[in-house]
C-alpha cells in the first residue's frame, strides 16, 4: 500500500482524463510531490508517537499509513453495532454518525492543508498548467486519503455485514459510504468558504485548530464511551420515534435506507429520510462545484496579515501581573508567557487536550471505583480525594512550556540583558498556573462542591493549596529550559518516563491529605504546612539545584 | 565593465513581447491600478519601481494570471491571461517576492518538478538544475531539504526555478533579497547577458542603486499610474535630481524624510 500504487491504478484512466481536458502527466506529477511531501509530515492523531525525523532518511513512510491502525480499532468497535440485531435505522444511524464524526474532523485536523494551500497558487498557477489540472490534482489527493481512510474504518463493519445481514446489505453500506464521503468533502468546503468569507484567515486557523484539540480528546474518550455504550443502549427495544429535527442528522438519511430497501418498509418518513441520503450528496457536489472558485478566490485571505481584535491595552493583565510578580522583569515575562500561551496554536494543540483529560480524569475514576451508592452515596465519603488527578496536567503542561513553534525567535533571551534566569521561570510559570492550572481546578472543584455539599469546600481549598506546592516542585524536578525556545518536533518520550515519580508524589500528597482527615484539626495542619512550604517554594525553587 | 545595455538588441525583432493598454483593477472600492499603458521590447532590462501599494506586484499578479478581474488589455506574446490559455506562461520566469516553496522537498525534487511542468523532461530538468546549483556553489546541498536552507539559498534555488525552461521573459520581484554581494555580481551579470541575447527583465525593486545600475528603461508607478517612463540618463533630465533615489522621492511627493528622521530620532532618545 503505497503512493506508487496509486499513480498506477490513475494510469490505467489516463484517456479519460484527457478527455475532460486534465493534462495527465502533469496532474500526475502534481500528484506524486504532493505525496512525497506528506510523507514528511505528521498526522495529529498520532502525533504523540512521532519518531525523530531525519534530515533525508530513506525510509520514508507516509505517516499516514501508520495511523490508519486507530481508525481500524474505531471501526472493529463500531462493527458491534453492525452485528447486534436488525433494528437498522438505530445500528447503521450509529455507526455512520460514529464514521462521520471520525473522517470528518482528519479531514479537517490532517487535510485542511491540501484544501487550503495558498503556496499552490504562487508555485503551480503561474506555471503553464490549466486549471481544471490542477483541481483535478488537488480533487484526487483528497480523494486519496478519503478512500484509505474510509477503508480502514469500514472495512470490518463491512465484514461483520456481509456475514450477519447478506451481500444486499453490503452493496448498499458500501454505496452509502461513498455518499457519505461526497458529502463529507463538501461539507468542510463549505465550512471553510464559509469561515473564510465571513472571518478572516487567521480565524479559520483557530477553527482549524480547535477541531484538532477536540478531535484528540474525542478519541482517548471514544474508546471509554464505545465500550460503556452497550450497558446503556438496548438496541432491540429501541422503536424509532420520527421528530421533525431528525431530518437535520445526516446519519439517519444513511440509516433509512436499510429499512426501506432491506426491510421493505413502506413508512413514508424513511423513505423521505432515504431520498435525503441520495439527493443531498449529490446537490452538494454540484454547489461546491459551482462555489469552487469563490473558494480559490477567498483562500488568498489567508496570507493576508489578517485583522486582529483592536489594541485591547492588556491593563487587567498588568493589574494581575502586578499583583503577583515581584520584579518588573517578572512580569514583562509573566505578560509574555499569557500572550504566547494564548496565541500559539501549536501550544494549545499539545496542551489543550491534556487540559481536556484531566477534566475528566478525575470522573472516571469517581465513576469506576466504588459508586455503589450512586451519586446520592458521594457526600460524606472521601472520594473528593480524586481532585488530585486533575493535577496529572501539571507536569505535561511544564514540560510543553519550553516548545514553540517559533522556537527561533529565542535569540532574544541571548541578546536582551537578562542576568538573571530566576524572573523569567517564575514569571513563566506563574502564567502558566493562573492561566491554565487554577482555572481548571476552580471549576473542577465547583462540580466537586456540588456533587459532594459544601462541607469539602475547606478539603478543595487545601487540595489547591497542594496543587501548588506541587506544580512548583514539579518545575524544579523536570529540566528546566527557557520558555518557547525549542522546537516541538525534539519532545522527546524519555520525558515520560521522569514523569512516573511526579505523579507518585502527587498520590503522597492525596494520600496525606487523606490521612489528615482522619486526625481531628489534621486538615488544618495540613493546611498551614502547604502555606508554609508555598510561601518557601514559591522563593527558593527557581535557584536550588535539584538533580 | 558590468553591463552594457544596448548591445545585441538591433539583430532583433523589436515588435512588443508585453502590451498594456488602460489596464485598471479595482480591490473593494478603490483602483490599485489606474490606467497602464506599456509597450516592452525583447532585451530590455525594465526597472519597475515605485512605493509599497502602488500596484507593482498586482500588474505583475495580473500578467501571470494570478489576479482577475482587471479591464483593459494586456498582451503577452500576443496572448491575453484572461483567455485561459496556458501556453504562454511556458516562456515566462518568475520570482515572486515571498519565497514560497515546496520546502519540504530537496532541491532536486523541488527544480525537477517545477522543471517537468514548465514542459522539460525529468532527465533534462535534473542534469541542468545540478549544474545550475553547482554554478551557484550549491552542490552540496542538491539533495538536502529546502526547509533548512538559508534565505540566500532559498533565493538561489527560487532563481534557478525561474530559470530552467529558458524563458523569454523573466518576472523579477526583490531577486536579491538575502544574497552576498559576490553572488549579487553573478545574478547582475546573468541578468545583462540574458537581456543581450533579447530576454526580457521585468525587475521590482525597492533598491534604487541596484535597479539604477542595470535598467535599461525605468517605470516609476505611483498610485496605480505610471508616473515616469524613460532611461535613468532621461528621467534625470526631466527631474534634475542626482541620483534614481532622489528622483524617486521627488515623484513621489515625498520629501518630509528629514523630518520623520529627526522625530523619530527624538522619540528613540527619550529613555
Amino acid at each position: 500500500m503505497n503512493e506508487s500504487s496509486l499513480l498506477r491504478v490513475l494510469d490505467r484512466f489516463k484517456g479519460g482524463f484527457g478527455k475532460i481536458g486534465v493534462d495527465y502527466p502533469v496532474m500526475r506529477r502534481i500528484l506524486q510531490v504532493k505525496l512525497t511531501m506528506d510523507g514528511r509530515r505528521v498526522p495529529t492523531i498520532i502525533g504523540k508517537s512521532r519518531k525523530k525525523d531525519g534530515e533525508d532518511g530513506g525510509t520514508e513512510k507516509n505517516q499516514f499509513f501508520g495511523s490508519l491502525w486507530l481508525y481500524l480499532i474505531f471501526g472493529a468497535f463500531s462493527s458491534m453495532f453492525v452485528a447486534l440485531g436488525d433494528n437498522f435505522i438505530f445500528q447503521m444511524s450509529l455507526v455512520f454518525g460514529i464514521f462521520m464524526f471520525m473522517i470528518m474532523t482528519s479531514l479537517i485536523s490532517d487535510f485542511s492543508s491540501v484544501l487550503l494551500d495558498i503556496r499552490d497558487r504562487n508555485i503551480l498557477s503561474t506555471k503553464p498548467v490549466n486549471r481544471r489540472t490542477i483541481a483535478m490534482a488537488k480533487m484526487l489527493h483528497i480523494c486519496f486519503y478519503m478512500f484509505f481512510l474510509t477503508g480502514a474504518i469500514a472495512i470490518v463493519p463491512l465484514g461483520v455485514g456481509l456475514v450477519r445481514h447478506g451481500v444486499g446489505f453490503f452493496l448498499l453500506f458500501a454505496v452509502e459510504l461513498v455518499l457519505m464521503d461526497l458529502l463529507i468533502v463538501v461539507i468542510t468546503a463549505l465550512i471553510y468558504l464559509g469561515v473564510l468569507k465571513f472571518f478572516d484567515g487567521e480565524k479559520l486557523k483557530d477553527f482549524i485548530n480547535y477541531v484538532q484539540i477536540g478531535l484528540t480528546i474525542a478519541i482517548a474518550l471514544g474508546y471509554q464511551l464505545l465500550i460503556r455504550l452497550f450497558d446503556f443502549v438496548d438496541m432491540q427495544q429501541a422503536a424509532f420515534q420520527p421528530k421533525w429535527w431528525q431530518f437535520a442528522l445526516p446519519p439517519l438519511w444513511f440509516g433509512a435506507p436499510f429499512e426501506t430497501m432491506l426491510h421493505r418498509d413502506g413508512n413514508p418518513l424513511f423513505l423521505l429520510l432515504s431520498l435525503l441520503a441520495l439527493a443531498v450528496p449529490v446537490l452538494a457536489f454540484l454547489l461546491y462545484l459551482k462555489l469552487m472558485p469563490s473558494l480559490e478566490k477567498n483562500l488568498q485571505k489567508l496570507s493576508d496579515p489578517g485583522s486582529r481584535k483592536k489594541e485591547s491595552a492588556g491593563k487587567g493583565l498588568k493589574a494581575i501581573s502586578r499583583l503577583l510578580c515581584s520584579s518588573p522583569q517578572e512580569q514583562v515575562f509573566f505578560r509574555f508567557a499569557w500572550t504566547m500561551m494564548g496565541n500559539e496554536r501549536e501550544f494549545k494543540l499539545k496542551v489543550y487536550p491534556s487540559i481536556g483529560f484531566s477534566l475528566i480524569f478525575p470522573f472516571i475514576f469517581l465513576f469506576t471505583n466504588g459508586t455503589e451508592g450512586g451519586i446520592s452515596g458521594l457526600p460524606g465519603s472521601k472520594l473528593y480525594l480524586f481532585i488530585y488527578f486533575c493535577a496529572l496536567l501539571v507536569p505535561s503542561v511544564l514540560l510543553m512550556l519550553k516548545y514553540s513553534g517559533s522556537y527561533k525567535a529565542a535569540w532574544i533571551y541571548r541578546v536582551l540583558p537578562i542576568g538573571d534566569r530566576v524572573p523569567v521561570y517564575r514569571g513563566t510559570l506563574i502564567a502558566a498556573v493562573v492561566r491554565l492550572i487554577l482555572p481548571l481546578y476552580a471549576a473542577e472543584a465547583v462540580i466537586f462542591a456540588i456533587l459532594f455539599g459544601a462541607g469539602v469546600v475547606p478539603d478543595l481549598i487545601v487540595a489547591g493549596l497542594a496543587i501548588l506546592v506541587y506544580t512548583v516542585i514539579c518545575f524544579a524536578y523536570l529540566s528546566k529550559a527557557l520558555p518557547f525556545s525549542e522546537r516541538f518536533e525534539t519532545a522527546q518520550q524519555s520525558e515520560g518516563l521522569r514523569m512516573i515519580p511526579l505523579m507518585l508524589l502527587l498520590s503522597a500528597f492525596a494520600l496525606v491529605h487523606y490521612v489528615a482527615t482522619m486526625i481531628s484539626f489534621g486538615t488544618y495542619v495540613y493546611a498551614a504546612l502547604l502555606l508554609a512550604a508555598n510561601w518557601i517554594l514559591w522563593q527558593k525553587a527557581f535557584t536550588a539545584k535539584l538533580p | 565593465m558590468i553591463y552594457n545595455g544596448e548591445g545585441g538588441n538591433m539583430t532583433i525583432d523589436n515588435s512588443p513581447v508585453i502590451t498594456l493598454r488602460d489596464l485598471r483593477k479595482k480591490f473593494a472600492d478603490s483602483y490599485v491600478l489606474n490606467g497602464i499603458d506599456l509597450d516592452v521590447h525583447p532585451g530590455q532590462i525594465i526597472g519597475y519601481i515605485g512605493p509599497n501599494g502602488a500596484g507593482k506586484s498586482t500588474t505583475v499578479k495580473i500578467m501571470l494570471g494570478l489576479v482577475e478581474g482587471y479591464t483593459g488589455e494586456v498582451r503577452i506574446f500576443g496572448a491575453s491571461p484572461s483567455d485561459g490559455g496556458v501556453e504562454y506562461k511556458k516562456r515566462i520566469g518568475y520570482v515572486p517576492e515571498v519565497a514560497e516553496m515546496y520546502d519540504t522537498l530537496t532541491a532536486r525534487e523541488y527544480l525537477t518538478f517545477i522543471g517537468e511542468l514548465y514542459g522539460l523532461s525529468f532527465m533534462e530538468a535534473e542534469s541542468k538544475a545540478k549544474r545550475l546549483m553547482e554554478m551557484f556553489g550549491l552542490r552540496g546541498v542538491f539533495n538536502v531539504r529546502i526547509a533548512t536552507f538559508s534565505k540566500g539559498m532559498k533565493q538561489k534555488v527560487l532563481i534557478i526555478s525561474s530559470l530552467l525552461h529558458n524563458p523569454d521573459i523573466l518576472f523579477l520581484d526583490e531577486p536579491l533579497s538575502g544574497l552576498d554581494a559576490n553572488s549579487v555580481m553573478v545574478v547582475k551579470e546573468i541578468l545583462a547577458l540574458l537581456a543581450a541575447q533579447g530576454k526580457t527583465v521585468f525587475y521590482s525593486s525597492h533598491i534604487m542603486d541596484v535597479v539604477e545600475k542595470i535598467s535599461d528603461r525605468i517605470i516609476l508607478l505611483d498610485g496605480g499610474r505610471i508616473v515616469a517612463d524613460g532611461s535613468f540618463e532621461q528621467l534625470k533630465g526631466q527631474s534634475q535630481e542626482g541620483s534614481l533615489e532622489q528622483i524617486f522621492n521627488q515623484l513621489t511627493g515625498f520629501n518630509e524624510h528629514r523630518e520623520i528622521a529627526e522625530q523619530f530620532v527624538a522619540i528613540v532618545q527619550e529613555v
